[in-house]
């Protein structure tokens, strides 16, 4: 067996691309089944509301309409961490956007017709828009039977009205940090709420069976194990009895995780006599009616020594849940532990507050929870360096997490490529080096952010791979390819361990009746756990291959090896068997070898809930240094980014042209949220915004030269020495553009996104301030 | 997206027809050229017209000419792209190609007329204020005859023209100009492209060998519920050596004479004082030649 890989490590072409570029995919999107009804979504315009009344007799009366659906017809609930979400509202509404009643139709048109017919009455809440303000004391609950829902055991509930979850991390004593430190900075920092806007907007199909008592789901969901769980729970339903199919999936960056049309999709199914019904939001219903990212609101501390060694750091995190919990929690839990930022510092004290608000529901978003933190810590990191006359470099290398260092949070970290990434991101922008550009009123600044993120632990990955005799090679992995690259990973693991040429390997469609169990496509966790589970299911099949070959080639096992789709004697490469002719010999002309395997990270201690302290809270930790040089326009406040280096610290890169295409892509998105993107909602809690005309992403004119490099710090436990990639690559970049634009006009901005107008007023505020 | 309702579609041979057809049919109807703003305002904004007359179909309403007499018409189905690359239009009113560049993408400047950008009446419309700076003159006709009006007298608020429910914009016409006018058309959105103006500046004069500014035309986009005419900036240049003093100072007067709007895009504040550092650069620029390409576009406008 050669020790040289053949295709890791190796710039393949993603196995998806020709079908995408040519437009043959189908994304859940596009799905249309026989017979099939069209399903519409009545939507809350009211943020907080007691339904008095709901009269659905016009609408049922309209031709073509086959079923109409209230919460009464659909009396249950889901929810990840905490189950307090109804499939439809329950008595009354929590925000605008909120599911109220649905219809299912002969199609689209007559769906939506009928859906203006329903009638609702509305008795007006008080509506609470700032997390802050929502937790109170005297406010009104907006979820008033809180106390009764399902959660899970690691929440903990805070002390003040609509807090869904407080994380508490405490270590060493902050106030003694701060008496000891030469220079304290405290300040407050915001992000607003944004949205994800992947390309295919949410859609589900659901259909219902009576006879055999089956519901099956076609959905592009990021974790269809989960959503099927989620299901199973509110249904009260066996989990043989659901089974969810997923097409291919058209961008989610955490949106498509949860259950968002499902529901709708499944109360309508029980009502159509068997017939599969789609529901398929459009643009502003996905705006208002799935998932957004938290905003947030942090108040942080620090206090460091003359030569700049961080002493002491306290943040205050408010997390804007919007009306559900759905991921709050957990984005809470793990945006909030590591938001102090990669560096050792003795004393910490962290609370993370999600507070329930009248909004759209936040959840999972590409970083989870690490961009906010950042945003504040890498910031306020520039400004002790600035305040102390030191280089932001210097400040962050005496402080900086290295191989072996004990965390704030009680663990010991390995396998960390910080500095590095550090190092040569700073480089590739030559920072520190001064602009030749020179033009009147426009000034060029240069900056960078440090962020580290964890990984969700512990979870399992279990994967299948077949041989044929063909010597075809199938991968069952759960999954999903939601645009990452995923599948151009697994199949590269399976060529690799059984030697056969990437065009052998296929990847099965994700169906969970013959897919085995993983636990997710998020938190940057396939390549590592489900490249752990496919290489050993790959193994395994080849173990098996290799011991039926022995005696057709009349060589001991251990004599054996493998090469180019053929089972060959070491010393005698010419004595070989291609491996389909294995298979053959031994099962038949369809015959199949099997291979399994189940991969799962074991964490030490959990998280303890008084101190937020773990001795091995993520199964590995991914590192990564982005750096901006940015143009201000003085006079019009605009800020443009003309150059991005990206360093991140990958473990291996499996695919380098795929790892450099996720940094592209998550810089690109960083930047929209740096310089753009916010979702307005106003007081009554209306977004103000649900289009692409005034929700501004970022086109390719709007995108700098972008510079990824990949860093290599080995992790001994991921497949071949890989980590995680997927979400770090917008958590640092606002903080390295907010750092590049104090560095540009010397004024800090505290506040995201740094769109012309908000830099404008820093900069008219500052003029008035000075004369 | 929604299904449109039912409707007539007619697509006349000629511009009486099509006026005729107007006024037979009474209220209700509506023109269609490129379609751009028509029907993403029937598939999205709930417009429902009872019946559309198609004017694709009516010879001789599209393209560019020179006049003998030194004006240039631009048929009202001209697409904004072929403004846009004109080789003519390029040469003699960059600043013009420039502002059709500016609208929507690719896509839609290949749908998009220049007739329907005019006759949508947006206040933001990016061709509009450069029209009107050029004293642009628009050819109206319906089946009762043919009137024309300056470009500038046109818009009457935001979608509301002076044009009758049965009047065709079939053309519009660039009078001679002095060989040594100068212009240059900016546009100020967050975004650099695919965007609606926040705020859209043309500024166009003549321009003498001492720099000397005659004719003086300032013309003020989205922030006002037409476009506008800076009257008394113009005056602060009109005579005057242009210098960045002087523009500065225009700029200001500018300012003043927007008459913004606050909304979900931007404060009526900040739109005034965009109006000022754009009429700046745009008097500023005009002096400077012509951008090179999209990126110098870019770089202008900082």
């Amino acid at each position: 067996m050669s020790e040289e890989l053949t295709v890791i490590g190796k710039p393949v072409t993603r196995v998806d691309a020709y079908e995408k570029v040519t437009g043959q995919i189908v994304y859940g999107y596009d799905l249309t089944l026989p017979n099939m009804l069209y399903g519409k979504a009545l939507f809350s315009p009211k943020a907080h509301a007691k339904i008095k009344k709901i009269d659905i007799s016009k609408a049922k009366a309209l031709p073509g309409v086959v079923a109409v659906v209230t919460g009464a017809d659909a009396p249950w609930t889901h929810g990840e961490a905490v189950k307090d979400k109804p499939f439809l509202a329950h008595g009354k509404v929590r925000y605008i956007g909120e599911p109220v009643a649905a219809v299912a139709a002969e199609d689209e048109d007559t769906a939506q017709a009928a859906v203006k017919l329903i009638e609702v009455e509305y008795e007006d809440l008080p509506v609470y828009i700032d997390p802050e303000e929502a937790c109170k004391p005297g406010c009104v609950e907006i979820h008033e039977d809180y106390d009764g829902y399902r959660k899970a055991p690691f929440m903990v509930r805070g002390a003040a009205p609509n807090i869904n979850e407080h994380f508490k991390l405490r270590t060493g004593d902050v106030a003694k940090g701060f008496a000891e430190s030469d220079l304290i900075l405290d300040e407050k920092y915001y992000v607003p709420i944004i949205q994800h806007a992947a390309m295919e907007p949410h859609s589900a199909h659901a259909q219902w069976d009576k006879e055999s008592g089956r519901l099956t789901i076609w959905v592009a969901n990021d974790a269809p194990f989960r959503a099927l769980h989620e299901i199973s729970e509110a249904l009260a339903m066996d989990k043989e009895k659901i089974r969810f199919i997923n097409p291919a999936q058209g961008g989610g960056f955490g949106s498509k995780g949860g259950l968002k049309c499902e529901p709708i999709a499944v109360a309508l199914a029980f009502q159509t006599g068997g017939r599969p019904v789609r529901v398929k939001f459009n643009r502003e219903e996905t705006f208002i009616s799935t998932l957004t990212r938290h905003a947030a609101t942090v108040y942080c501390k620090s206090g460091v020594k003359k030569d700049g060694t961080l002493v002491a750091r306290e943040m205050t995190i408010y997390w804007d849940a919007g009306a559900y919990a759905e991921k709050s929690p957990t984005v809470c839990i793990r945006g909030s532990l590591p938001a102090p930022g990669p560096y050792r510092i003795p004393h910490v004290k962290v609370d993370g507050y999600a507070v329930y608000t009248n909004k759209p529901v936040a959840g999972s978003y590409r970083g989870y929870g690490i961009p906010q933190g950042a945003w504040a810590g890498e910031q306020q990191m520039d400004e002790l360096a600035i305040k102390l006359g030191m280089d932001p470099i210097d400040i962050r290398m005496k402080n900086i997490f290295v191989e072996g260092d004990m965390s704030y949070w009680g663990e010991q970290l390995h396998a960390v490529g910080l500095k590095e990434t550090l190092i040569k991101a700073t480089e590739a922008i030559e920072y520190g080096k001064k602009s030749p550009i020179n033009k009147p009123g426009l000034k060029i600044g240069k900056g960078f952010a440090c962020i580290q993120k964890p990984t969700r632990s512990p979870t399992t990955s279990n994967a299948g791979v077949t041989v044929n005799a063909q010597g075809e090679v199938t991968v069952f992995a759960g999954t999903v390819e939601i645009g990452q690259g995923c599948n151009t990973i697994l199949s590269q693991v399976a060529a690799e361990e059984l030697k056969v040429p990437m065009d052998k390997v296929i990847m099965h469609q994700l169906d969970t009746d013959v897919i085995p169990y993983d636990a997710s496509t998020t938190s940057s966790r396939s390549t590592y756990h489900m490249g752990n589970a496919v290489r050993s299911a790959s193994i395994h099949a080849r173990e098996q291959i290799m011991e039926a070959a022995a005696p057709m080639l009349e060589v001991g096992v251990q004599e054996l090896a493998l090469g180019d789709g053929k089972v060959f004697a070491k010393d005698q490469p010419q004595q070989s068997l291609p491996i389909g002719e294995v298979v053959k010999r031994k099962l038949g002309i369809n015959g199949v070898v099997r291979g399994e395997a189940s991969y799962t990270y074991e964490i030490g201690k959990d998280l303890d809930l008084e101190t937020g302290h773990s001795d091995h809270a993520s199964a590995f930790y991914m590192y990564a240094t982005q750096a901006a040089e940015v143009s201000v326009d003085e006079e019009s406040g605009r800020v443009r980014v003309l150059r991005m280096s990206a360093a991140h610290d990958v473990g291996k890169a499996i695919n380098p042209l795929n790892c450099e295409a996720q940094i592209e892509g998550g810089v690109v998105m960083g930047i929209g949220s740096a310089i753009h993107e916010e979702l307005i909602i106003d007081a009554t809690g209306k977004v103000r915004n649900p289009s692409f005309l005034d929700y501004h992403l970022v086109t390719s004119l709007d995108c700098p030269q972008l510079i990824p490099i990949i860093v290599e710090c080995h992790e001994p436990e991921g497949p071949y020495g890989a980590k995680g990639l997927g979400e770090p690559g917008l958590a640092p970049t606002p903080a390295a553009i907010g750092n590049a634009v104090a560095d540009a006009i010397g004024i800090r901005i505290y506040d995201l996104p740094l769109k012309p107008e908000n830099v404008f007023w820093a900069l008219q505020k500052n003029k008035k301030s000075a004369a | 997206m929604k299904r449109t309702e039912a409707f007539d579609f007619y697509q006349p041979a000629t511009l009486q027809e099509a006026s005729q057809l107007l006024k037979d049919n009474g209220p209700g109807g509506r023109f269609l050229a490129g379609g751009t703003d028509l029907v993403i305002a029937m598939k999205e904004k709930g417009l429902l017209p009872k019946y559309i007359v198609d004017l694709k179909r009516v010879p001789g309403l599209s393209g560019i000419r020179e006049n003998s007499d030194g004006s240039i018409a631009i048929g009202a189905l001209t697409t904004l792209y072929t403004i846009e690359t004109s080789a003519l239009i390029k040469k003699k009113y960059p600043f013009l190609a420039q502002s059709a560049a500016e609208v929507g993408s690719i896509q839609i400047r290949n749908r998009a007329t220049i007739g329907g950008n005019i006759s949508n009446a947006s206040p933001s419309a990016d061709t509009s204020p450069a029209l009107v700076a050029l004293g642009v003159t628009a050819t109206i006709a319906s089946a009762s005859g043919e009137r024309k009006i300056p470009v500038e007298e046109f818009f009457k608020g935001p979608g509301q023209s002076v044009m009758n429910a049965d009047e065709i914009l079939t053309e519009i016409t660039i009078p001679k100009t002095a060989a040594n006018l100068v212009g240059e058309y900016i546009k100020f959105s967050p975004r650099e492209m695919m965007d609606l103006a926040y705020v859209g500046v043309a500024a166009v004069y003549n321009l003498a060998a001492d720099k000397k500014c005659t004719g003086v035309r300032i013309v003020l986009g989205a922030v006002a519920p037409t476009p506008i005419r800076a009257k008394r900036a113009e005056a602060v240049l009109e005579g005057q050596i242009l210098s960045e003093a002087l523009a500065e100072k225009a700029g200001q007067t500018a300012a003043e004479e927007a008459k913004p709007i606050s909304d979900v895009r931007s404060s009526a504040d900040y739109r005034r004082a965009m109006v000022g550092t754009m009429t700046k650069r745009a008097l500023l620029n005009a002096a400077t030649g012509p951008a090179k390409s999209w990126y110098d576009r870019r770089d202008r406008r900082y």
